[in-house]
């Protein structure tokens, strides 16, 4: 009878923090709200084991993998490139609403990728970040980013975008998307400074041979007679 | 106190000669290899994903250990008769499950200790800052698997069987996970008598969707009264769990 006293207390114990331990616990999206994609199994599994996390990891390798189009479980459409960038960046945040990286990522693809000018899409997400991960403060700017994008006004964009592209938090990409956005209007030296710092980072060494074939480019087209 | 101390220490010599130090190992071999995709394939998220994998895996072979010693503790050593000769001695039943249930904790902790040592070892040396607390990501992990030992020690006393046990365990591991999950459907439930009885369901699961540090580490420390009530939960769980364990072994005949 003893025992079963304890085992009361216990549990007792146990139900009356309850309440605390629930209300100062970081709060996740339902995984009912996880977009649905060939991965929602592999999601579901890895957070029932507790791995939310390595989950987001995971799904954030494969919003690379994507982006770099080596991802065979899912393919575009003709004429619709990249149109699963959204959902896999919301998988991941869903996932993990504090992956920080993932939420600039899934916009700066967005935005400024090879001229996919989903601006809507992009800011989107970045209210999402707003709201689900408030205290990051590059999501702000680079909505404003994006406004003036979508105004057409590269130039104030860019004024933008140059001190957030060295930022640690921003992404590699942002490097990228930043001399191409230079090469597209035309300021060239600027293009190429970003390219050899590229070239210059062991870090990206993947990006070296795109580097290297963009510095040529560049080089080429800024001999021409304007 | 001068027998569970006595069980304690040989129940923790056993483990620690034997299964506990090979986990450390293959937990080596996992962490290397996590570090080795994680360079490869997260580009700027390098640290990030071995800080997760590596926590990760910590937990996941601490707690295949924990219900793979707790669930064969008392059950082998009655199958191998050990249990008569012990009891034969001035040992309370209580002293005894005690005694054990502590002295495989502190083997399993043990060796989470030198996994955390060799993880958080390998984000100094690369330099990979980041932030949160470490400690209490491996506080809130040990805490888990206290939980889940005294549980599978209960499952294995009132089910008689190894296999049952361990398949109880791992399923009760993966309903506490889904506990948030479970308030959520019993909110949206129309019916009131479903909603109470998946709302009972969460409260007898261990609530380990809210006692996760480890999926929480980047949205930063939590406040004092979590990890107070996180203790308090901890220890009032593997309370009842172990009381009644206690209750289930005092009513068996030998």
């Amino acid at each position: 009878m003893r025992a079963l006293g304890v085992a009361a207390l216990g549990a007792g114990l146990a139900l009356a923090v309850s309440p605390a331990l629930i209300r100062g616990a970081r709060k996740f999206p339902p995984l009912s709200t996880l977009p649905s994609t060939p991965f929602s199994l592999q999601d579901a599994a890895m957070a029932a084991a507790g791995l939310r996390a390595a989950a987001a990891d995971l799904a954030w390798i494969e919003l690379l993998q994507y982006s770099a189009g080596g991802l065979t479980e899912l393919t575009d459409a003709p004429g619709r490139e990249f149109e699963y960038v959204k959902p896999l960046t919301e998988r991941v945040v869903r996932l993990d609403p504090s992956f920080h990286r993932a939420y600039l990522y899934g916009a700066g693809m967005l935005g400024w990728f090879r001229n996919l000018q989903r601006y809507d899409d992009a800011i989107d997400l970045l209210q999402q970040g707003l709201r689900d991960d408030p205290g990051e403060p590059l999501y702000a700017e680079y909505i404003a980013a994006l406004a003036y994008q979508k105004r057409g006004d590269t130039a104030k964009a860019l004024e933008i975008l140059e001190p957030l592209a060295d930022d640690p938090r921003s992404p590699v990409t942002m490097k990228e998307i930043l001399a191409n956005l230079y090469k597209s209007n035309g300021e060239y030296a600027k293009a190429l400074a970003v390219w050899e710092a590229i070239l210059d980072d062991e870090g990206q060494s993947s990006q070296w041979p795109r580097a290297r074939q963009q510095i040529a480019e560049i080089r080429g087209l800024a001999r021409k007679p304007k | 106190m001068t027998t569970i101390k006595a069980i304690f220490d040989y129940t923790f010599r056993e483990h620690v000669r034997h299964k506990v130090w090979l986990s450390a190992a293959l937990f080596g071999l996992v962490l290397l290899a996590g570090g080795l995709v994680a360079s490869a394939l997260a580009q700027d998220e390098r640290a990030r994903m071995m800080l997760d994998l590596g926590l990760a895996a910590n937990e996941l072979i601490a707690l295949v250990s924990v219900i793979f010693l707790t669930v064969h503790l008392i059950l082998q050593e009655i199958e191998s008769r050990a249990v008569f000769l012990i009891l034969s001695h001035p040992v309370k039943r209580w002293h005894y499950l005690v005694g054990r249930f502590f002295g495989t904790l502190a083997a399993v902790g043990l060796a989470m200790a030198a996994m955390g040592l060799v993880h958080w070892g390998m984000l100094k040396l690369f330099g990979w800052g980041t932030g949160g607390s470490y400690l209490l990501a491996w506080l809130c992990s040990f805490g888990k698997t206290a939980v889940m030992g005294s549980l599978a020690l209960l499952l294995s006393l009132a089910l008689t069987s190894e296999a049952a046990a361990m398949a109880f365990s791992t399923f009760f591991w993966i309903l506490g996970h889904f506990s948030a999950e479970m308030r959520f459907v019993a909110e949206k439930s129309g019916n009131s008598l479903l909603r109470t009885g998946i709302l009972a369901f969460s409260h007898v699961a261990p609530d380990f969707a809210h006692f996760n540090y480890r999926d929480a580490w980047h949205a930063g420390l939590p406040p004092a009264s979590w990890m107070a009530a996180g203790a308090l939960y901890a220890l009032g769980y593997c309370a009842a769990c172990l009381a009644l364990a206690t209750q289930v072994f005092e009513q068996k005949e030998f």
